[in-house]
């Protein structure tokens, strides 16, 4: 109905001549149908007019990755037929408490434009969005067709909401809440899944507090043919567990409860054979509160694991290791510190298809857990062991309270290929600690060897020297996060001018100041975005950015009246929707 | 450079700019009420934070944090005063390990009573003598003391080995205290386990 349509436009505006010069409409839009990656859609509509229409007409899924560079009424007007949205809201730092909560970000004026603009839709991807009950009982009635609700650190609606969608949408195949900051009203949301309600294939509540009826969810889990993924949270105990895998061996994705000791378990044989039941398993994640005792239980499933998330786990390296000797198909892999060097040392000798890791600090900020005799939790030894038997890594994310330069080079010579390269030095502005330089090297290191290099946060003690050298050697980076780190200028310069990919750039508590915000005065509308808190800008530099580049928003958080010179809190983005409509009084655009 | 023992910042150039809006500066964990309500532990000079090359003074009953490497901050009380720093996730922090950074209200760590209606996690530090890594254990998920020590046997493996080879006093060689909220040392097992689950705040086992 969609191809008749733009047809009809078209033999009206082409003349003959162009009709039979150009490609056949219905042949580019059938090809078009195999072209999925947003990117190559972009690129797509850019060849000429007709590929442009071709494209949005042909478009079924939308990615948004701020949402205020463009209103919900220009998707409406350009892509008729979307079925799928990815939209994300907030910009990161918000998850570490620098965006102050009711910054924006809200669902529900795109949910009023799509709900007549797109009465078929089908999915709803949110990454940091705020959502509220309302809008969850709003989209609920308003899109009959709905299927997926994948919902990221987004917050604003409770339990309720979840109830409205339990309610009204019938053939929902996906919900997952994940990290999404709820308030728990209680666990009777989904009793609301009526009895005829089968289509279920994804279900993920791992961070919801309360308790869930488990009588609900047993049924639920019974009736769900399709359940694939299936997350719980940590008020599931383990015999619960195990009658939920009794009904759904079928599952690729298990997140667990409570891994601990339970008194209504029967005996430690019928867990062992629930799981050895479930012959599919790709994902585990859960295991809040293990019990090691029970942890043999898993082996039979770890056999064709791909992703292990240990990361609520406060393991130590021994029960690691065993647990890992039968993972040797292991790809990603997500710890917590607690498993210490030697932990990783398992890693390398089990894990040799390892292509990321996440090493998560299981006390940043209460130093009562302290190791002996040495640092705490990891150090520079487990990570380079780790690059010794897991060639194949390409991602990793690393909390530590020491590094070394030596080390960092020693790594990335190891693994060459990284894509996403991010160490966290949680002291700030420590230096090497063997030889007390700063870490330039380090990271000098990993943008000269890694040139597929798209992701990087520094840390750690670091001159303009290690801008320099990302300016001149990552010329495929395009997130770059930044902390307490550089020493003029200079440094933000090099990076404006040298990374031609660059994104998102984020900054805190730098020496940076107007110069180098200007400096990148024709880089940002090529940028999703800059945020840039606690470094040396002032009202004025902003308000220069701002009066030279009208099509991007430059704002400034305000949060105190005291200092009005100084810009605290920078953000700025590309936008064709011009100024937001909907700013809160603490954020000032310019 | 000596620096100040407490959680005032340290007057330090990079520490310009920083949003002190966070203020968490509990410091329970800084509490000296432990050494004095049980004689055993030996008593040790107040220890100044200086920062030492490597190690402090090996003091493994080390109720304060000793500083590695970190020439001109005082790190400790510069990650808990700054916001945002690690940048760790809220979620992750709150299950795994402690921390006073939640931006939701928590049940985990809380000493809140629950009225009723769902049975809410009820998670308190535990931390072992001659043990460097403190554990969490969820008192919510214990109905009494057997079930507690049962745990705990589990969590601290040197603990169940002392059950095993040494049945004195109480039929226990570990001594297993807990801190209520008042801020006293008790000994765990005197009182009903109701009223215990109310008042506990963590727990230390040491023989």
């Amino acid at each position: 109905m969609a191809i008749k349509k733009k047809k009809e436009l078209d033999t009206e505006e082409k003349s003959p001549e162009n009709r039979i010069l150009s490609f056949p409409d219905e042949v580019l839009e059938r090809v078009l149908i195999f072209v999925k990656c947003h990117k190559d859609r972009s690129a797509v509509s850019l060849v000429c007019r007709d590929w442009y229409n071709a494209e949005r007409w042909s478009r079924t899924h939308v990615f948004i990755g701020n949402c205020y560079s463009v209103s919900p009424e220009m998707v409406a007007r350009r892509f008729p037929n979307i079925r799928s949205v990815t939209l994300k809201g907030k910009p990161r730092f918000y998850d570490f408490n620098l965006v102050p909560p009711n910054w924006g970000a809200d669902l529900h004026p795109w949910l009023v434009v799509f709900a007549s603009a797109y009465p078929f839709l089908e999915e709803f991807r949110l990454k940091r969005m705020t959502v509220t009950d309302e809008s969850l009982d709003f989209l609920a009635r308003s899109f009959p067709e709905f299927k997926a609700l994948s919902l990221v650190s987004c917050d604003g609606f409770s339990t309720d909401g979840l109830a409205s969608i339990a309610t009204y949408c019938r053939n929902l195949t996906e919900l997952d809440i994940q990290e999404s900051g709820i308030d728990d009203l209680g666990g009777s949301w989904l009793s609301c899944f009526p009895d005829s309600f089968t289509s279920l294939e994804a279900l993920n509540f791992a961070n919801l507090h309360s308790e869930v009826n488990f009588d609900a969810l047993e049924r639920l889990v019974a009736r769900c043919k399709s359940l694939k993924v299936l997350k719980v949270n940590k008020h599931v105990t383990l015999e619960q567990i195990r009658r939920l895998l009794v009904r759904s061996p079928q599952l690729t994705e298990l997140g667990t409860g409570s891994f601990s000791q339970d008194q209504k378990l029967r005996s430690d044989a019928d867990l062992e054979s629930a799981f050895s039941n479930c012959k599919n398993f790709n994902t585990l994640s859960g295991l809040w509160e293990v019990s090691s005792v029970y942890l043999p239980a898993l082996y039979p499933v770890c056999a064709n694991l791909t992703f292990l998330n240990l990361s609520y786990t406060a393991l130590q390296s021994t029960e690691l290791a065993k647990l890992l000797q039968n993972c040797p198909l292991l790809r990603r892999l997500w710890v917590l510190d607690t498993v210490e060097d030697k932990g990783l040392e398992a890693v390398a000798s089990s894990c040799h298809l390892l292509e990321e890791l996440r090493v998560f600090p299981a006390d940043p900020f209460d130093q009562e857990v302290i190791m002996e005799g040495g640092g705490s939790g990891v150090t520079e030894s487990g990570f380079v062991a780790v690059s010794e038997g897991c060639p194949n890594l390409h991602y990793v994310l690393y909390f530590c309270r020491q590094m070394t330069n030596a080390a960092v080079a020693t790594v990335v010579r190891n693994c060459p290929n990284f894509t996403h390269f991010r160490l966290c030095i949680m002291n700030m502005c420590q230096p090497d600690y063997l030889t007390n330089e700063p870490m330039d090297e380090a990271f000098g290191s990993v943008v000269k060897t890694c040139s597929k290099l798209q992701r990087l946060a520094v840390s750690g003690l670091l001159t303009d020297r290690a801008f320099e050298y990302i300016g001149t050697y990552a010329k495929n980076l395009e997130t770059l996060s930044v902390a307490f780190a550089g020493s003029s200028d200079r440094g933000m310069q090099c990076v404006l001018e040298g990374c031609p990919k660059l994104r998102k750039l984020e900054i805190r508590d730098c020496p940076f100041g107007n110069a180098a915000l200007l400096s990148g005065l024709e880089r940002y509308e090529s940028m999703r975005s800059l945020w840039m808190s606690a470094c040396n800008l002032t009202m004025n530099g902003c308000q220069l950015l701002a009066r030279k580049m009208p099509r991007l928003n430059v704002e400034v958080i305000k949060e105190d009246e005291s200092d009005d010179m100084h810009a605290e809190k920078v953000y700025v983005y590309r936008s064709v929707a011009g100024p937001r409509r909907d700013a809160p009084p603490f954020v000032l655009t310019l | 450079m000596e620096l100040e023992l407490g959680l005032a910042l340290p007057n330090n150039h990079l520490m310009k700019g920083l949003d002190l809006n966070d203020g968490s500066t509990t410091n329970s964990y800084r509490k000296r009420g432990f050494e004095e309500a049980f004689e055993e532990v030996i008593p040790k000079a107040t220890l100044p934070l200086f920062v030492h090359k490597n190690g402090g003074d090996g003091d493994d009953e080390n109720d304060s944090p000793q500083l590695k490497n970190s020439p001109e901050l005082n790190s400790i009380s510069g990650n808990r005063a700054l916001v945002g720093w690690p940048p760790v996730k809220h979620p992750r922090r709150r299950s795994a390990g402690g921390g006073a950074e939640e931006r939701w209200s928590e049940h985990c760590g809380s000493n809140s009573d629950d009225g009723g209606g769902g049975r809410r996690a009820k998670c308190v530090k535990v931390k072992m003598e001659g043990v460097a890594i403190g554990r969490k254990v969820d008192l919510s998920l214990h109905d009494s003391y057997e079930e507690l020590f049962h745990t705990l046997n589990q969590m601290f493996p040197n603990m169940q080995h002392g059950f095993a080879h040494h049945p004195h006093h109480h039929r226990r060689r570990f001594m297993v205290t807990y801190e209520d909220g008042e801020g006293d040392w008790l000994l765990v097992g005197d009182m009903p386990w109701e009223d215990f689950i109310r008042s506990v705040k963590r727990l230390k086992i040491f023989s």
